[in-house]
């Protein structure tokens, strides 16, 4: 999976922007974004919605190319591969958990979580093995055979955890990872990742939450389509950090 | 390999999924298979009995009729009823007149026709045929037991019959029938001899059910003013073309046909049916593969809208399996195998919808119906073809698109 390459940081972006075409208008959803993120870290991308946190979020999964500037992840730059290029990149070093979970309805947990690892062309019984290894790393074991409207939102989103850890991926991308959970349930998802965390994962999360992004070491918060802040989870949450300029870098 | 398994298990749980919608939309495939075997079983169900009839000759040997050849072409009824019979004349004049002709065997036949024993009877299914002894020369003819009628009781219209062994079968089980007494149309025969079997089709057209007896008591049978069919057999297969000019000359002015006008009688050698046959039977063939291409389209239409159906409704999905990882010709290869699943299995279908009209037609229509197994391959081969023609434009849809917007679909 990863080539090796620690020496610097996991991701480096510099001076990403990237423009939409929409009915003939030009919309700059990035303009001139750059940051770095170390393996370990835990980051939240805040932002009220049109700030380009969305952009922001596709980009670093790989699921959308920026416009101009350079994506450094885990050494490879990624910001001018192809279609399928990316999607091994995104199979290999991205594990993605979404708001709405995207779980495939007919398919149980179990065959969800193997997913990622059949398009890595991986034998059924070795991913079999994994996928399970991953679901009880969620505590979610004795649900393996459910699907998943047959799950609380609570237990679909740890399925979504444990698909985005099968593929021991450089990085954890969660968006708004507790926007459609109760409060009681989103506090468990966020103790997850604290463990996440803890055993040495690096985790972007992007989520218009203040309090969500309060609770995670570091946080960049980005206002149209620019980073504004970028210092400690609470301060940057709270609006009490220092404004960063547009032009200048981290 | 693990990509293709993995492919079919997801069509598979696509299909069964949603049954009802998949096997409405496979109608078309269905339809066209079942006419591609069905058509290619009559037409296989005819060239076998054919080559049976052809068989039936002998070598260097061919046979004047007043009626067109076979079971089939009998459209102009009322213009060959028109013709004069053929009669024992004839006969003897090609004998006389012909220099070119070896043996001669004329023969008359009636359908239908019950066979009894004092205990036993047939089904009024066998063909009764009267002709004379050359008859065992001129078609080939070998026995299981007994002999031919000879010469004697043929000329002297002895009661005698040779049984073909589906009857035999039935009158006398488990024995030889040399020497017993039959009844037809009320009168009793002596069996002198029973027919070599010659076999059947699909084990249920059988080519045994027949009783042979000499032409003149046929005739005190069945009536004496009815056209024969006469075997003519060249002396030498080198004079085998002179031969049917010689017949056809002397015919011709027996008839008094005038020299601008075809001939008033049908002469059939193993080439002129084979010839008249395949004119048929490529008609046929033509009209089966118009319908049959016909409703590959229909059911390729079915399977494009069906795969742009289950695009749509799985655009999700495929956002989620590219962004998890799935490259463009993996999404593309998961819906062309679908799609070709799908178009299979509704040929598959269809094979068992063609079989099934095809074993109707022998059991009901008593039509002698055989499906060649290519066919079956072939039809097979174009489903796969309709499903993957039709199928991929909606596979490359899937595969094109963006799975952030994918993803955003309800």
């Amino acid at each position: 999976m990863s080539d090796g390459s620690s020496a610097g940081p996991l991701i480096q972006v510099e001076n990403i922007t990237r423009v939409f075409h929409v009915g003939g208008e030009e919309v700059r959803a990035l303009r001139g974004v750059s940051f770095g993120i170390n393996r370990g870290e835990w980051v939240a991308i805040i932002g009220q919605s049109g700030s380009g946190k969305s952009t922001m979020m596709n980009v670093l999964g790989c699921l959308d190319t920026p416009t101009s500037g350079r994506y450094m992840l885990n050494g490879k730059d990624v910001s001018r591969m192809s279609d399928d290029e990316l999607a091994v990149i995104r199979n290999v070093e991205i594990g993605f958990i979404f708001q709405t979970f995207q779980l495939l309805p007919r398919e149980t947990a179990l065959a969800n979580v193997e997913l990622p690892l059949v398009y890595r062309g991986m034998p059924a019984r070795e991913r079999r093995e994994r996928a399970r290894a991953a679901l009880d790393k969620v505590q979610l074991t004795p649900r393996i055979h459910h699907k998943p409207n047959e799950l609380s939102g609570g237990q679909r989103q740890r399925v979504a955890i444990a698909r985005a850890l099968v593929s021991e991926p450089s990085m954890l991308l969660a968006d708004e990872p507790t926007g459609n959970l109760d409060s009681a349930t989103g506090e468990e998802i966020v103790r997850l990742f604290e463990q996440l965390h803890q055993a040495g994962h690096t985790l972007v999360l992007v989520t218009h939450e203040p309090k969500l992004a309060a609770r995670c070491p570091r946080a960049i918060r980005l206002s149209d389509g620019q980073i504004v802040a970028d210092g400690v989870g609470r301060d940057v949450a709270l609006g009490t950090a220092p404004v960063v300029l547009a032009a200048g870098g981290a | 390999m693990r990509a293709f398994l993995d492919n079919l298990r997801l069509a598979l749980g696509t299909f069964l999924g949603n049954p009802l919608r998949s096997l409405l939309t496979l109608l078309g495939i269905v339809i066209g298979v079942a006419t591609v075997i069905t058509m290619m079983g009559l037409i296989e169900g005819l060239r076998m009995k054919v080559n049976k009839d052809l068989g039936r000759m002998g070598a260097h040997t061919f046979q004047v009729t007043k009626w067109p050849a076979g079971g089939f072409g009998r459209i102009n009824w009322a213009k060959f009823a028109r013709r004069p019979d053929i009669t024992m004349e004839d006969v003897h004049a090609i004998e006389e007149a012909c220099p070119s002709v070896g043996v001669v065997a004329p023969a008359d036949d009636e359908g239908g026709q019950k066979v009894a024993t004092a205990a036993l009877e047939t089904r009024p299914s066998v063909r009764v045929f009267g002709t004379q002894t050359n008859y065992s020369v001129t078609s080939g003819l070998t026995l299981a037991s007994g002999r031919f009628f000879n010469e004697v009781e043929a000329l002297d219209g002895r009661s005698v019959v040779v049984l073909g062994t589906d009857v035999a079968d039935v009158l006398f089980p488990g024995m030889d029938p040399v020497g017993y007494e039959v009844r037809i149309k009320g009168r009793p025969f002596r069996v002198i001899g029973v027919l070599q079997r010659r076999g059947s089709m699909m084990g249920m057209f059988s080519l045994d059910n027949q009783a042979m007896m000499p032409l003149l008591i046929f005739q005190q049978l069945y009536g004496k003013n009815r056209s024969l069919d006469v075997d003519v057999q060249a002396k030498e297969p080198e004079l085998f073309q002179k031969a049917q000019d010689e017949v056809a000359t002397l015919l011709r002015r027996r008839r008094s046909v005038a020299s601008n006008l075809p001939n008033d009688f049908e002469m059939h050698t193993n080439e002129s049916m084979t010839a008249s046959f395949n004119q048929l039977s490529v008609v046929i063939s033509i009209a089966g593969v118009g319908v049959c291409l016909l409703s590959l389209v229909v059911g390729g239409i079915g399977i494009l809208n069906i795969m742009l159906v289950s695009v749509m409704e799985r655009t999700r999905e495929i956002g989620v399996r590219k962004a998890l990882g799935a490259k463009r010709r993996r999404i593309l290869g998961q819906f062309a195998t679908e799609a070709v699943l799908l178009a299979l299995m509704g040929g598959a279908m269809g094979v068992g919808l063609g079989f099934f009209l095809v074993f109707l037609g022998n059991w009901m229509l008593r039509f002698p119906m055989v499906v060649p197994p290519w066919v079956v391959a072939l039809a097979l081969f174009m489903s796969c073809g309709v499903g993957l023609l039709f199928g991929i434009y909606p596979a490359a849809r899937a595969a094109k698109l963006d799975p952030v917007e994918a993803m955003r679909a309800d």
